[in-house]
């Protein structure tokens, strides 16, 4: 497990920079935390260091944003919180974005948890007592 | 010569279809419960599953609604993206298969271009006023909050949007924080009616040009509430209505305050509101208040055509079709956001 801290803006982009050194390679990453916690601006910093060159948006109401590197490289970035069903993320085809090899951000991962591939980076974000964000990776590769 | 265009809309959540003789809107159906009685189906729950059992009823009901046969019509625009790829395939494969069967050409329309062009939608035996170009367009809905400089039918080009979440999302998520059920953007407008729009003051955020940001207020109202709950449990019970109130106010200050600048800088006096979030009264008030301030013409389209609907991208057809851009068959669909 990794553990980064975040406590301000200020440096997340340094803590974003850390993050893409460490997982360097293409993978599917999900964030959980609460509403607020800062799931949404993480990932916008962590495409900003991806060189991703559209708006990196909310995709609450998308459920799927798809973005392009200056390389043209996808990134794809997910927010599940919509849907009703597990089944709804078959509609989305879901397995062609996850089995891409393209760096995907899912925002909660927890609405479609048993489709979730058994390769994997689980990212928790929480907000401690003085607003420092604490943002905890396992690597479900490994075990 | 009047052309018929049926139009098809499939890019999020509702299946729609409209005909249109030039630019007069024949018929608009939204798939809905209505749509199914007559095959004796009901409306699934799953999004491009529904789609895929929608499409015949609502195409076909909106051809008969408009009192024509499908031999009539002309060309089938198609809304190609943005939106979620499973269900744009599904208005994507009827439009071919419909354009293949009856030999006429495919108009491909941007989901964007649609919700502004919504404003040249003509009525039957209806005179309605439409914006003269160049104007600005807000459009606000759930996934999108954009100001667009409309030159033309065809020429449009955003000069701002939201940086992080849209302006009916942080509707919507306030929402969901204050306890409201989901979508709470109409609960919280209509609560705001009875509040007071400053009890609070919740931070503006301090974007550069005509962008916007809705995330930090989010985060910041979230926060507040935290920390008003640990002093007083019924905090929000007490103080719904006013905090309604101020949210709504803080957000159509942010939407204005950077549509007024937009106006300002690109020396524009027509301003149009599009999507769904132009529901909400206090926005409808809020722009004709600065309106008449400014010597600003504005124009805000009947609800119907400001959710997603067929209506739009029939009419968006129409005007590609005058300059006979069509689209070949093997145009695939597009869900990144490109305007």
């Amino acid at each position: 497990m990794s553990t980064f801290l975040i406590s301000s803006l200020d440096n997340i982009d340094q803590v974003a920079k850390d993050f893409i050194n460490t997982y360097n390679q293409p993978g599917v990453f999900c964030f959980y935390g609460s509403m607020g916690a800062g799931k949404t601006t993480f990932v916008q910093a962590l495409c900003e260091q991806l060189k991703v060159v559209d708006v990196v948006n909310s995709p609450s109401f998308a459920i799927v944003n798809e973005y392009n590197t200056d390389k043209d490289d996808k990134v794809y970035h997910f927010d599940f919180y919509r849907l009703k069903e597990e089944e709804e993320a078959f509609d989305l085809g879901y397995e062609d974005y996850f089995y891409s090899d393209s760096y995907c951000f899912v925002e909660w991962p927890e609405k479609i948890s048993s489709l979730l591939p058994a390769k994997r980076y689980d990212v928790t974000v929480t907000v401690l007592e003085d607003m420092t964000r604490q943002i905890n990776v396992v690597s479900q590769v490994l075990k | 010569m009047s052309v018929y265009i049926l139009g098809i809309e499939s890019s999020c959540d509702d299946t729609s279809a409209a005909v249109f003789k030039d630019e007069t809107i024949l018929s608009n159906r939204v798939a809905n419960q209505e749509v199914h009685k007559d095959y004796g189906g009901v409306v699934p729950e799953l999004a491009s599953r529904a789609h895929q059992q929608n499409i015949i009823p609502v195409v076909d009901k909106a051809i008969k609604d408009a009192g024509i046969t499908a031999a009539d019509i002309n060309a089938v625009a198609y809304t190609r993206g943005p939106g979620l790829m499973g269900s744009l395939l599904v208005g994507t494969s009827f439009a071919k298969g419909f354009s293949l069967a009856n030999n006429i050409p495919m108009i491909d329309v941007n989901h964007l271009h649609a919700h502004v062009l919504a404003h040249f939608i003509k009525e039957q035996n209806e005179e309605t006023e439409h914006p003269e170009f160049p104007f600005l367009c807000l459009l606000v809905s759930g996934g999108n909050s954009q100001i667009v400089l409309v030159k033309s039918h065809l020429d449009m080009e955003v000069v701002g949007q939201t940086i992080d979440d849209a302006a009916g999302e942080a509707f919507d998520k306030c929402a969901k924080v204050m306890g409201l059920p989901y979508p709470g953007g109409p609960l919280i407008d209509k609560l705001a009616k009875e509040g007071n729009p400053e009890a609070f003051t919740f931070s503006k955020p301090r974007i550069k040009g005509y962008d916007y940001s809705f995330s930090g207020l989010k985060t910041s109202f979230l926060y507040f509430l935290r920390d008003q709950l640990k002093e007083n449990p019924d905090f929000i019970e007490e103080n719904k209505k006013d905090l309604c109130a101020s949210l709504q106010k803080t957000i159509i200050d942010i939407l204005l305050d950077k549509l007024q600048l937009a106006a300002k800088d690109l020396k524009i006096n027509q301003v149009a509101l599009a999507g769904g979030v132009s529901a909400n009264s206090g926005l409808r008030i809020g722009l004709e208040n600065l309106a008449i301030h400014k010597k600003w013409k504005t124009f805000i389209p009947k609800f119907a055509y400001t959710t997603d609907n067929a209506a739009m991208v029939a009419v968006s057809g129409y005007y590609k079709y005058r300059l006979s851009q069509f689209v070949e068959h093997d145009a695939a669909p597009f869900s990144r956001v490109v305007f």
